[in-house]
Formats: structure tokens, sequence, C-alpha cells
């Protein structure tokens, strides 16, 4: 049998138009950066593409990274509609864990706000950060109005939103101040935020890291907090900030000692002492060392 | 003569073993035991009388014979072929009914000076059963030469005999022979100084044991608790004197509830002073162990064979584990008494008539329904029966002998 | 729409068989025409936000101060909570407990308190497993007092943790658990399924000791609370609120919080098992079809295993805080809201299919004596005025009765059911005999205290139970049981309901009047 030299050229429709020459043809949409449109990746096929990929893959390499234990989703018992999800951010593993470990509910319609100038930076990856994590691009830049609009579009499409306030990871395993998206977000809407703590990925897979070291993680919801009346986002964000701290208490004492702390005013800050780099990593070992396994035997 | 009778025959032991452990008691229809017709036994001597069997009863250890499950430890106690039989009650040419006491020791065997230990009457433990002018043969009913109870004749040796008054039926007369065995079983337990006594096993000698243990009065201010499986042996153990009756599995905890005992993994910490192990298998044996306190005393009164049982705990918890066969004389001489030699078999016609041990005879057999007899025994519990026996009475050919 | 109330159905020509649970499965009955049939209202509606609704109680309690104002740094606060036994099923995630233990943790934080103690108060019920504890009190609370030993199983055979208190004045003693008297505050943290439970029950009961309880927990008491569900003829709620007052006078500041749970007893898809019949869809009943087969084919393991990992969905219709007595008062309004069902007049023959779960076999098995107990302790006693059935009339129930006991939680049962029910089930002679001895047996004081055991002396409480009915009815037939197990219990046994009506005609004539009691979830009939 004799095969063709090359494919025959199926021709329009069946291939991209030419364009006729003097006519001014309007600009593709952006297939990257805080423009992408990422709708698609909310829609039929890709969802349940997504649904698939957190619960298979995304779920195993999850548990074989860092074996997580999840408490306080109990406190969400009452709660219906979209959420705010604010958590600390350690770790590119934080999405995944979190994808995986926010109760049903809410699981398979959360949207994760993504800095625009590293998850969209080019099409591939604007394509591969809406599909997998159902991510939307927002500028850390700069305050943006167009990002706050489309957040507030999302929750009112009854998406709820994974934000990190910190607006990026830890550079050295403390936590960094919130901004105040989710609180703005909050306010604007009415919609609740949910505090939550993520303990451990930094020893799993902190920034910089090349290879991850399987360990122990633990994800705390904390109850929702709904914006007080008239009360301004600097405020809220500084109760959701204290939330999470809270719950980094409760995480490493216990539920007990963390409310008295609280209570008391002495829940140990996230974000370390004000020091010299050295003595902030000094401090830091402190609060790693209590997980620190006895010594094994030696082989005899 | 008609006789049943056992022979030598490897090809049948081995057919008996296999279906006896298929059914208990068809080893009868394939094993060593058939239906002859033999010469009466010789008179082995002029102290030897004719005994004509009117019942002759069924025991737990001739059913291990009928199955083939003897233990070989008899092999060199015995001379084939036999007939087996050593519960009777019979008559004398003379129309005296008498009972034998079967043991046959240095007095039958015609050895003198007899040994040591028939000369302070304990028959049961005769150093000669394999000498004298007899054939090897423990008992009647084991011995080539003598004949047994299974038959039209036996011969019987003159201290062997016991005669039977005749206020006594026929029935409560084959019951004297193994009402003896628990006799000297109760009285083989040195002391009863605890709460509880256990009786294992409600069969003919589980039930002759709490006779015996009440007519001695040595269970006085104790608890017994005896096991039994099926409704008619629980009424017959609370009329002959069980404070409880329990099933056998159940017994752990009937002993710990009266010892108020505490509980090590499946055993007590504590438990019974005296059990008395009326059934001697493998599985008694190991619950006795499981129920029997520290220092307490085991009677093994059911013929146990060849068991596999973990004698750890007879080590650990110093208990003691006593045999108790036959009879001969007991001493009862508990509680600082004046010693008090009785025999066993003069004992055991008052026990009989006492308790009312002939209500235990339940179903009676002609030699020929010898297979119809043996099932029956084997599945005598389950059936309502307590004692099997064969009703030798009737037999046509008695009276042309 | 409004949840409806319960009502009495009276079966006719067009009436479906009716749905009866038989322990660890469910069947359908046809039941004689003219049978009256009592159905329980439908699940009230539920708190919207009961954390909020917590917090409110706390803050405005009913003749108390506020929780904060009896809160102060310094002092010694200890919390009881009510054990596995409430609610029936579990009720899932948050646990009513939970949510309340929590709050008032709060508070105590709040207020600087570090003396804190937390008791489950069992009285002579198994103490609770770590994972029975985590779900009544959550995990937070768990992790947090557990591990440092402040979070434990009540112990009534401590000598050293128990306190006397004193006698009421008919001569009752009262001890009650040391820590729990000598508290500045103690804070009872209760789930009030059933009338019975709650006010002074709550304390006197949950953490008192053997030499307590046995003041009414006997025969002579339950024979004279007709029945112990209505408190205004209970000689059991009498006594408990002498004892309770007397703790009151004994200077232990009792701050009270009790809950109501609305009746949604069945997840979905089960939920067909509290519709009524006529009201099954074509989903229901495929499911009944599909589950009732399936779970023949189950072995009895694998079925209780299914059916005790059932966690209801009932929830939180009510929460007050305060003084004991008025703050009971207002929980059982709350109660008899959802069960109350009102019922004109006695029959001649009561029936009931029993479900698998009681208060005393969570996770465990439902042993014949508290078969027994279900029937005649519990379901029979489900009313106010008079019993469903006349005196001298009798009780049909429902239930396989296995002989079968679970080994770790209910040894002292097998022994009762071995050697004394043997003898005799007459609970005087039972009680006069026997109660002693089980009640100071070292081996199950040991397996109370350090294992998962039952007290025991507590299978004779069961059969107590059982006394008013006992005396009440002239005849009880177990239909579907264990005939062994059944005669045991000194009743009769049927295998089929139409064997049991014949039966039942010998001792209560021909024609009978029959009543069936609908239940779970449970209902109170108030008889006219």
């Amino acid at each position: 049998m004799k095969l063709p030299r090359r494919l025959p050229d199926p021709g329009f429709p069946l291939r991209a138009p030419t364009a006729p020459v003097g006519v001014e043809v309007p600009a593709a949409p952006a297939h990257k950066g805080h423009d992408y449109d990422t709708s698609w990746a909310r829609r039929g096929p890709a969802r349940w593409t997504r649904a698939a990929l957190v619960e298979g893959p995304m779920r195993a390499v999850v548990r074989g990274l860092s074996a997580p234990t999840r408490a306080g989703a109990d406190r969400l018992a009452e709660l219906r509609g979209p959420v705010i999800f604010a958590a600390n951010h350690h770790s590119h593993l934080d999405t995944p864990l979190l994808l995986t470990s926010i109760p049903a509910r809410w699981r398979h319609r959360v949207v994760v706000a993504a800095a625009a100038d590293y998850f969209f930076a080019t099409r591939a990856a604007s394509v591969a950060s809406a599909l997998a994590i159902n991510a939307f691009p927002i500028d850390r830049g700069r305050v943006s109005r167009e990002s706050a609009d489309r957040a507030a579009e999302l929750l009112a499409d009854r998406w709820s939103l994974l934000i990190f306030p910190e607006g990026g990871r830890s550079p050295d395993g403390w936590g960094q101040g919130h901004r105040g998206g989710a609180a703005y977000l909050s306010i604007r809407t009415g919609v609740p935020v949910v505090p939550v703590h993520l303990d451990g990925t930094s020893r799993i897979f902190a920034r910089g890291d090349r290879v991850p070291k399987p360990g122990t993680t633990r994800v705390t919801f904390g109850a929702p907090l709904q914006p007080a009346e008239g009360e301004d986002a600097r405020r809220l964000a500084a109760r959701i900030e204290e939330a999470v701290a809270v719950l980094a208490d409760e995480a490493t004492s216990d539920w007990w000692a963390a409310r008295r702390r609280a209570h008391r005013g002495t829940t140990p800050s996230l974000t370390g002492p004000d020091t010299a780099s050295w003595r902030r990593a000094w401090a830091l070992e402190d609060r790693r060392g209590r997980r620190r396994r006895p010594p094994a035997w030696p082989p005899l | 003569m008609k006789a049943l009778q056992v022979q030598r025959s490897m090809a049948r032991f081995a057919a008996a073993r296999v279906a006896g452990a298929l059914v208990p008691g068809r080893g009868a229809a394939v094993g060593p035991l058939s239906l002859v017709d033999i010469d009466p036994p010789a008179r082995p001597g002029p102290d030897w009388q004719r005994v004509r069997p009117r019942l002759a009863g069924i025991c737990g250890s001739d059913l291990a014979t009928v199955d083939a499950v003897s233990s070989r430890w008899f092999e060199p106690l015995v001379s084939f072929p036999f007939v087996p039989g050593h519960e009777i009650v019979g008559e004398l040419d003379d129309g005296t009914r008498v009972v034998v006491e079967p043991v046959l020791a240095c007095a039958a065997r015609g050895i003198h000076p007899p040994c040591p230990a028939c000369q302070v009457g304990e028959t049961q433990s005769c150093e000669h059963l394999t000498h004298g002018h007899l054939r090897p043969g423990l008992q009647t009913g084991y011995c080539a030469d003598t004949g047994g109870g299974w038959s039209i004749a036996l011969n019987a040796h003159e201290s062997q005999l016991h005669r039977v008054p005749d206020e006594l039926t026929d029935e409560q007369a084959v019951m004297v022979e193994p009402a003896a065995c628990a006799l000297h079983a109760a009285n083989a337990v040195s002391t009863f100084d605890g709460d509880v006594v256990v009786v294992l096993g409600a069969g003919t000698i589980g039930l002759a044991v709490l006779a015996a243990l009440g007519k001695l009065g040595l269970a006085r201010g104790s608890t017994i608790i005896a096991t039994a499986k099926h409704p008619e042996q629980r009424r017959l153990a609370t009329e002959l004197g069980a404070d409880q009756v329990v099933k056998p599995g159940e017994v752990l905890r009937a002993v710990r509830r009266a010892t108020g005992s505490m509980v090590v993994g499946d055993r007590l910490a504590s438990g019974a002073a005296v059990v008395l192990d009326c059934v001697g298998s493998a599985e008694s044996l190991a619950q006795a162990l499981a129920i029997t306190r520290p220092q307490g005393e085991i009677v093994l009164v059911g013929m146990a064979g060849e068991t596999t049982v973990d004698l750890t705990p007879l080590w650990q918890r110093e208990i003691r584990l006593t045999g108790a066969y036959a009879y001969g004389t007991e001493r009862l001489d508990r509680d600082g008494t004046p010693v008090d030699e009785r025999r066993t078999f003069d004992l055991a016609f008052e026990l009989v008539a006492e308790a009312g041990l002939g209500r235990l005879v339940g179903a009676t057999y002609a030699l020929d329904r010898y297979r119809d007899a043996l099932a029956h025994a084997a599945d005598a519990g389950r059936r309502g029966t307590v004692k099997v026996a064969f009703d030798l009475r009737a037999e046509r050919e008695r009276d042309r002998l | 729409m409004s949840p409806r109330p319960g009502f009495v159905l009276e079966v006719d020509r067009s009436t479906p068989p009716l749905l009866l649970m038989h322990g660890e499965g469910f069947h359908l009955q046809r039941m004689p025409i003219g049978t009256r049939v009592v159905y329980p209202g439908e699940p009230l509606a539920t708190l919207r936000d009961p954390d909020t609704a917590i917090r409110h109680a706390l803050l405005n309690p009913v003749n108390a101060d506020p929780l904060p104002a009896q809160l102060f740094a310094g002092m010694k606060l200890t919390i009881a909570f009510d054990d596995v036994s409430l609610p029936l099923p579990a009720m899932r995630s948050p646990d009513a407990r939970q949510r309340v233990i929590e709050a008032v943790l709060d508070l105590a934080a709040e207020a600087g308190v570090d003396d804190v103690e937390i008791i489950a108060a069992l009285a002579l019920h198994r103490r609770m497993t770590e994972s029975e504890l985590r779900h009544a009190v959550g995990d937070r609370v768990y992790d947090a007092f557990a591990p440092r030993g402040l979070l434990y199983n009540h112990d009534a055979e401590d000598p050293e943790a128990m306190a006397l208190l004193g006698e009421t004045d008919q001569g009752e003693e009262v001890e009650i658990s040391r820590r729990a008297a000598e508290s500045d505050l103690l804070v009872y943290v209760n789930i009030n399924l059933v009338t019975m439970d709650g006010g002074h029950k709550s304390v006197a009961t949950g953490l008192a000791s053997y030499r307590s309880l046995r003041h009414h927990h006997n025969v002579a008491t339950m024979q004279r609370s007709r029945s112990f569900m209505d408190q205004h003829r209970s000689e059991l709620h009498s006594a408990n609120w002498r004892m309770g007052r007397l703790i009151r006078d004994a200077g232990v500041k009792v701050f009270q919080i009790e809950t109501t749970l609305n009746n949604d007893t069945f997840p979905a898809p089960f939920d067909f098992l509290q519709k009524r019949e006529w009201e099954w869809r074509a989903r229901d009943r495929a499911l009944f079809v599909a589950s009732s087969k399936g779970l023949d084919r189950l072995p009895n393991r694998a079925r209780r295993k299914l059916f005790h990992s059932i966690e209801a969905p009932h929830d939180l219709t009510g929460v007050i805080a305060g003084e004991v007595e008025s703050v009971h008062a207002l929980t059982t309004a709350k109660v008899l809201e959802q069960q109350a069902v009102t019922v004109e007049g006695q029959s001649d023959v009561l029936t009931m299919g029993l479900p698998y779960i009681s208060p005393y076999n969570v996770n465990s098995i439902m042993n014949p004596i508290l078969v027994a107990c279900l029937g005649l302790g519990y379901l029979f006693n489900m009313y106010r005025g008079k019993p469903l059935v006349r005196e001298g009339g009798v009780l049909i129930m429902g239930h396989p009765t296995p002989w079968e006991f679970h080994p770790v939680h209910h040894p002292s049962y097998i022994d009762f059911f071995e050697q004394v029910l043997a003898d005799t089930t007459d609970p005087l002679e039972i009680e006069k005999r026997w109660e002693q001895q089980y009640a100071e047996d070292e081996w199950y004081r040991h397996l109370y205290r350090t294992s998962h055991a039952y007290h025991g002396v507590h299978p004779f409480y069961m059969w107590y139970w059982c006394a008013h009915a006992l005396q009440h009815l002239g005849g009880v037939i177990v239909v579907g049981g264990d005939p062994a197990a059944v005669r045991r219990l000194g009743f009769k046994p049927a295998s089929t309901f139409d064997d049991a009506f014949e039966m039942a005609t010998d001792v209560v004539g021909p024609h009978p009047s029959i009543t069936h009691l609908h239940a779970p979830p449970l209902l109170m009939a108030e008889v006219q």
C-alpha cells in the first residue's frame, strides 16, 4: 500500500482560518498571566478530571509524603454555602494537602487563589494550574481591583476560595504577616472565613528544597469567622491571623492549653521573634524539636 | 455356650478403631468382639464355683475394648480370647445370688503367701495379676481362663463371691461393682478442706461418686458442683446430692462463682480444692487442671487412656493428681475417728441400697442384640439412660447347663 | 411543613404490613385487623446554630448565676458527662457533649481556671473505651485532658475516690465521686433521651457507688415506679430527688446543662425505617428488599458490626442550663414535646419489635437479659398514666434473643444467666439470695475497674427493671428467639407472630384487643 507523503490539508473549518489582508484581527485572549481566563477549568470535563486527579494520584502522593492527621472538621458541621479557607503557607505541598483535606462538602468546589506571576507565568503552567488545582490568577504585586472582582464573582457563584493570606511561601520556616485580601473579600461578600493551620509541610518540602523528605503533617480547621458589624478589613485580617496562630498552638500543644493561652493573650506568635536571622532559626528549632524521633538502636 | 468373645485380630482391632472413631460403639459390628458358641470354661481349681450371670453391665472400659481404643498398657494384663463383662450379678449352682468382685488377685491365682498389697486387703494393687495358675488378666472379664459376664456361665473364685441379700433386686446388685469403684474413688481423696468439690461427668461413675460422697459424708460443708450434659443426668445428679449441676462448658464459671476466685487467662487463679474426674478424657483432665486451686487434688476416676495434657499446672501449682482404680479395703479414719476398715464391696452393698442406685439401670438387652446394646451404651446419656446391661435371665441355654 | 405529631392507627384491610425491628434485622409483619398501632411523631426541628444556643444557655441559665460569674481563677472545676449509654444510637459527630464541654471549657479558660477534671459519669456501667470517649467529648478535649489523667471514667469501686455525704431522711446513704463533691463547681453535661434521664439522677446516680445505688436500684423501688418514666409516679425519681437535695445541702454546687435531641434515628438511605409504611416510595421499597435480603445472608458478627456503626442523624432540639430542678422541668417538657402520643385506654395484648440496641449493649452483644430489659424494662415503661397493656395481659416481642454474651462487657451476665435465672426468675428472690454475692465479687470488681465490664450487680438491675412488668403482665411471648434462652428468661418462645397471638388467647381469652408499639423511634404513650 502506498502511503501518502504528507497529510492532506483538511482546510477550513477543520483548520484555523487565514485572515484577509488589511483586516485588523482582534487580540486573542491572554493565555497566561493575570488575565488568563480559567472558566473552562470550572466546567464539565475539566471538573471531573480534576476530581479524579485529586481523589486519585494527588491523595496518594499526599498520603505517602506527609501522612496527614486532620482535625477540627467537626467545627464546620453547621456551615453551608461558600467559604474562604485561609491557611498559613510554607510549601508547595500545602495546596494538595489542603485540597485533599477540605471536607467533602466543599472539596470539589474550591478555587485556589494563585500568584499570577508564578502559576500563570507560561501558557503550559497556566493550563496545568487551572486544571490540576483549579487555580485562578491574582496579582500579588499590587492591589488589583480586577482580581478582587473576579474572586467575589466566584464566591457569588457558590465557589469556595482557598487563600494563603501570607502572600507566598515562608522563606525561613516562620510565618509572614497576613495581607488583607481574605478579610476584604469576606467583608465585601459576607462569606465566612475558615482559618486553617498546616503543620509540618515545611519539614517535608520547604521553599528551596529540591527533593521532598517524607514526614508527618497535621491539618487543623478552626471555627468559622464571620465579619462583625462594621468591622474593617484590617481588624478582620488580624483576627484571622490570630485564629491561625491559636490553631498552631493547638496543633503543637493541646486544645485546652491553647485556649488558656489565647485568653491570656500569650499565644506564641507565628511570625517568630523580630531579631537576627540566626536567632529566628534558633527559636524555630525549639518548635520543631518537639517531634524529633528517639534515636534508633545502633546496628550491632 | 453362647458368649461374646474378644479375639486377638489386628485387622479387626484396626477396623474397630476406625468405626469406633466415626460412631462410638460401632466397633461392635466390625471389631474384635463377636457372638460365638464356645465350651463353658473349665474350673481352674477346687475353690472355684460356676456362676450363671443374671445381669451383666456394660462399662465404659468395655466400650473402649469394643472400639479398640483401650490403652496398650493393658496388653500384658489380659489374655485372649476373653469374654468381657465384670459387672456381674449371677447365681451359683445352688441358686444363691452373688455379685462377683472381679479383681483376680493372689487369692484367686493360688499364690501363697500373697503379695504385700493383698495381705492388707488392697487387692486392686496386687502384684501378681499375670502370675499363678491363671493366665494373665487383671479382672474377670479380661482373662481367658475364667470367662466373663457377657456369657451364659463363668467361673469365680470363692474370694470373689459376695452373697446378695434377698431384698436387693438384680438391678441394684449389678450396680454394686460400679458403686464400689465410686466409693474407692471418693475415699482416695486425701483431704476435703476446701469450699468446693467438683465431680466432672455424670455417667454411671460420676453419679455413683456423688452418692458415695454423700454416704461417706466426705464433702460435708463443701459445695458439690457436678457437670452433666443431658437433662436426665442433671436430674439424677441433683437427686444424688450435687448442690449445683452445670453443663460442662459452664463449670469454670460455676467454680469461680462458688469460690469467688479471680481468673487468669482461661483458668482460675484459685479454684476447687478437689476435683473428681469421672470422664478421663484429655478435655476433662485439662478442665480439671484449670479449675483446681494450687495444692488442690485431682482424682482420676474415669479411665484416661493415652491422652495429651499440659502438665505444667500440675507442677506450677503443686496439684496432686491421683488415680483411683477398682476397690479393695477402705480405711475410714478421717477426723481422728478410730480406724475403721471395711471391704469396699461391703460398703457398696449398703450404698446401692441406701441411694437406690438400681434406678440407674435404664435398659437391658439379650446377648443376641449385643450390637444394639453397645450402641445404646455408647450413646446412653443422650438417650436418657445411665447404665445399660445384658439380661441373661431369659436365656434358655442357662437351664441346660 | 412542620413535623407531624405521633398518632394511633387502626389497622384495616388496606393497611400495609408493618415494619418490625428484629434485632440486627427487620421484617414486615401483617397485623390483625383492628390492631391499634402507636406511631411516634416526626422529628422536631433542630437548633439552627447549636454553638450559639449553647453559649446563650450558659450565659443565661435558669435560676442560677451565669456560668462566667461562677468561674474564677484558682478554683476547682469538675465536668461530668453522660456515658456511652446515651444517646441511642450514637449521634453523629460532633456529639452534643463535645459542643457543651468545649463551650464550658472556653469560658473556664477565659476565667483563668487551671484545675479542671472531666469525668464520664457511668456509675456501674462499663468503662468507655478511648474511641468512645473521643466520640463523646471530641478529639480536642480528649487530647488535651486524657493523656494527663484529667479525663477519666468514674470508678465507683475506688474507696479513695468516693465520698460519703450523708443519709437522706429515709436512711439512704449518698456516696458520690470525691472529686465532684469537693469541687468548687460541678458542671454536669447530660443528654436527655427519655424522661427518666437527667435531673438529680445525673449526679446522684451517675457519680454514685453501689452503696448508694442499692437504695433505689432494687425491686421494691421498681415495683412502686409506675412507670419510672413518669416523674410524678416514679419512686426511682423520688429517691434520686431526695439524694440530689442532700447533695445540694451538703454544699456541692451543681451547674446542670441538659440537652434534648429530636428522634431522627436512622440516617439516609435507611431513613425508611422511621417512615410510615404507606409513605414508602419506590426507592424505599427497593432498599427494604435489598437490605433485608442482604442482612439475612450476612453472618451475625458482620450484621452486628454494620448496625452498631450506625450513627444517628438526631440533633439538638434544646439546651438548658442552670439549677438542676428548674432545668429538668423544662427539659422534660421538651422531651415530651417530641415523644408524647395520646392513646385511648389499654388493650389485652401489646406487641413490639425490639431493635438491635439497648442502653447497655452499645458496640456489644444484646444478650437475653438485655432483651428482657429492653422489652419489659424500657419499652413497657414508656407510658404515663396506665400501661398500654391491661393487668394480666400479654406482651409479645420479636427478637432473635441469641444465647450469646459479650465476654468482656457482660461477664457477670453470663453467670447470672447460668446460675440465677436457671434457678428462679422471681426478682425478689433473686435480690434476696444472690445480689450481695455478685455485688461484692472481687473478680467482677476487678473487671469493672480495669477492663470494660459492667459491674457484677448490673444484671440484677436489668432484672429489677423488669419487675414492674413481670408483676403486671399475665405472660410474655418472644417471637423468633432461641427457645432455650427464652425459656430460661421465664418467657414463652413462638416462631411467628400468628402463633404468638394464638398462644396469647390462652391467657387473655379469644379475640383480644391488640396494641402495637411502633418503635423505634422512641415514643411515650399517654394512656388515658
